[in-house]
């Protein structure tokens, strides 16, 4: 009887509708349709965005329209799957990276159980190598001869609207972090399967408002938050006012300001969201200890760019607007902030759009003397290449046990590390400021570091339950290292993960806080005058 | 023989199918039993780790409270991945069963009978913890979604330019 009772129990566990697309799979996952309903997506762009960015040179987002992903019709344009598949024939032309990627993998499997959002929910079309085949069957289907003859035998088949719908529920499933490329024996970059899932949607106007609106606003203010200059100048301001409480020094930065050496560039998010305003603060402490002759630009105010989200000439625009503000200010080069996917853009995607950036110089460390040869095309200097640099030659005050009240972990932000090799400076930074420091396990870092679960624009409040079971991996190496060694602080050098690790934190490991590196620096530093008291919480502390 | 000695002898072989049970109920279930790296299968692990340190708590009768603190992050990860609230706790329950299975005949379950209600009364308490923590977790996103507003992360796509407010404004003064 015992055992009748547990295979009932059985049935009502597992045969029950469940998981991510509403039903337990019992057949191919070619037959499981893609099921949306509230929390498992993110909200559609709304029309005035998609309509605003459709009418903005050198962009094009046509079909702008009210739809839902949970009602059936999803109000396509009649000629929807041509338009999708001449958007695929252009891209395999001009890209022959994508021609590549579409034929060269033998599902190996090697990246299979790579992926944070299939770790955290056990979705089989997570599996990196399966989320490629949603967009390689239809390649294969219409644009090879093999795929034309055998057809779904040999896993082809057509476009259809279900097909459209899995790419846009598992394309926005994917963070784009590359921990899968990693681990592929023939070096596919399936965050470039995504991005041109991603594209391809666009051409039919499914899209999301999280991503298209800070695109939009970043074509328009310059910033995803849509920030004016007085408005992103006060801002920067306030933060001087309560570094002033806390330190007694008065900073005064410059903004816009022709004939600087350096053009300061970080996300917007630094400026004006917790905890990211600490690491602002951060450095503003750093360039006044130094003296450095720079300047903030109201109109370059965002180093992110959510075009690498949305398409090519997206990423194009909101990157060349940092050079063209760089070139108006007759700066010699470009100091960048704690950011992620700004430095994938930087190092990956800058040179063929928009580069080589000549009428700039290779940076140099006014302090130092350092040339900074790996930015030799770019001119855009890492905030972490350049302060280790200062470390390196013993340039900075320092005082780590001001420190000393936090014990930090440092997560490897995946664009950073991945995508421009930043693992060495961040450590010799923080090995220098703080006490205590310890790392999470060895699969979980450097370049097999695990995603926050909420990058390229996921970050938004009402897919939560799935930015927390995709945070999983992570925020389970940081719950290992908060168990052995009391870790309370969890650093990284990226504004999205300081905004959507906060999150995951609160939600896997409440004790342990997310910071900014340059937030422990500029903490540890100790300006000339000061008269700073004890600060029990560093620059997080309330002065009254 | 006392309950205690039987579990103690066929303690791994309960663990495993106690795991491999829940672990069933996903859909790449293979892979989250098989993996036995903790961090590169991170659902996998905990649930082995948890349920290989309830089943003793269990089995000597601690108390609710006792169950709450390995329940907790079990009843964390099931809280988020889309499972029905019974569905979450549900596997918890199949330890009973698997007990009894593992006895091996009436006979045996029979002479058990007292010992047997007492480990199953447990795991009626641990099934009750399971509930409120579930229910902790799902109130805990809420509030984590109160604070991504408050904190302004929002502010990145929920409010307007404010070039376009200042228009807004016109527009009603006119």
């Amino acid at each position: 009887m015992a055992v009748a009772k547990l295979e009932q129990l059985e049935q009502s566990v597992a045969s029950d509708p469940s998981m991510l697309t509403g039903a337990y799979p019992t057949e191919d996952w070619m037959d499981v349709p893609a099921e949306f309903y509230s929390g498992n997506f993110a909200f559609p762009a709304k029309v005035n965005i998609v309509e605003y960015l459709d009418s903005q040179k050198g962009l094009h987002f046509p079909n702008a329209r009210e739809w839902s992903p949970e009602q059936d019709d999803w109000k396509l344009p009649e000629d929807w799957k041509d338009i999708i598949l001449n958007g695929l024939k252009e891209r395999l032309d001009k890209f022959r990276s994508l021609k590549i990627f579409m034929d060269c993998c033998v599902r190996c499997g090697a990246c299979a159980d790579k992926c944070h959002f299939y770790l955290g929910t056990g979705d089989p079309k997570n599996m990196p190598v399966l989320r490629a085949e949603l967009l390689r069957s239809v390649y294969r289907n219409d644009f090879t001869l093999g795929g034309k003859i055998l057809g779904k035998m040999a896993g082809n088949r057509e476009m259809t609207i279900g097909v459209l719908k899995e790419w846009f529920m598992y394309s926005y499933q994917c963070t784009e972090c590359r921990r899968c490329s990693v681990f592929c024996p023939y070096g596919i970059d399936t965050a470039e399967v995504t991005i041109i899932m991603r594209e391809l949607l666009h051409l039919v106007g499914v899209g999301i408002n999280w991503i298209l609106e800070p695109v939009s606003n970043s074509n328009r203010t310059g910033n995803h938050m849509g920030l004016q200059p007085h408005t992103f100048k006060d801002n920067v301001e306030f933060l001087t006012d309560d570094i002033e409480s806390l330190t007694g020094v008065k900073i005064e930065p410059t903004f816009n300001r022709k004939g600087a050496e350096i053009l300061f560039i970080t996300p917007s998010a630094d400026v004006f969201a917790e905890p990211g305003l600490y690491t602002a603060m951060g450095y503003l402490i750093l360039f006044e200890h130094l003296g450095l002759d720079y300047t903030w630009s109201t109109y370059a105010s965002e180093g992110g760019n959510f075009g690498l989200f949305t398409n090519n000439e997206s990423m194009k625009k909101l990157n060349a607007k940092m050079y063209a503000e760089a070139e108006r200010l007759g700066v010699r080069y470009i100091l960048g902030g704690e950011c992620g996917h700004m430095w994938r853009v930087l190092h990956q995607y800058m040179d063929t759009m928009n580069g080589p950036a000549d009428f700039l110089e290779v940076p140099k460390s006014p302090i130092t003397g350092t040339v900074f040869q790996n930015c030799a095309s770019t001119k855009m200097v890492h905030v972490s290449e350049f302060t280790a640099d200062l470390i390196r030659h013993n340039k900075l005050k320092l005082d780590k046990s001001r420190n000393d009240y936090l014990t930090v972990t440092y997560h490897d932000s995946c664009n950073t590390a991945r995508a421009m090799g930043l693992m060495e400076e961040p450590r010799y930074i923080l090995k220098h400021v703080v006490n205590n420091f310890h790392e999470m396990p060895e699969n979980t870092i450097r370049e097999q570091t695990f995603c926050c679960g909420s990058g390229t624009g996921l970050n938004t409040d009402e897919i939560m339950e799935l930015r927390m079971r995709s945070g999983l991996p992570r925020a389970n190496a940081v719950k290992y290292v908060e168990d052995k060694h009391g870790v309370n602080m969890l650093s990284c050098v990226c504004a999205i993960d300081r905004a959507t690790l906060t999150s995951l934190m609160n939600y896997w490991n409440p004790n342990v806080g997310v910071s900014g590196i340059t937030e422990l620096v500029g903490n540890a530093i100790v300006l000339d005058g000061e008269t700073r008291g004890e600060l029990d919480e560093g620059l997080r502390t309330m002065v009254f | 023989m006392k309950l205690a000695q039987v579990l103690n002898s066929k303690g791994d072989k309960i663990i495993d199918k106690w795991v491999t049970f829940t672990l069933k109920t996903y859909q790449s279930s293979g892979f989250f039993i098989k993996e036995r790296d903790a961090f590169a299968n991170p659902v996998g692990g905990q649930v082995r780790s948890i349920l290989t340190q309830l089943l003793p708590l269990l089995l000597e009768g601690r108390g609710k409270d006792s169950y709450r603190l390995p329940l907790q992050h079990l009843m964390r990860i099931r809280a988020v991945q889309d499972f029905t609230p019974s569905q979450a706790i549900a596997p918890l329950n199949a330890v009973k069963h698997i007990v009894r299975e593992s006895l091996g005949g009436a006979q045996r379950v029979r002479e058990l009978e007292s010992e047997l209600y007492d480990f199953e009364f447990a795991v009626d308490l641990a099934v009750l913890s399971a509930f409120d923590l579930y229910t902790e977790c799902r109130h805990q996103l809420h509030e984590i979604r109160v604070a991504e507003l408050k904190t302004g992360t929002s502010i990145l796509t929920d409010s307007p330019c404010p070039s376009k407010k200042l228009q807004a404004v016109e527009k009603i003064s006119k």
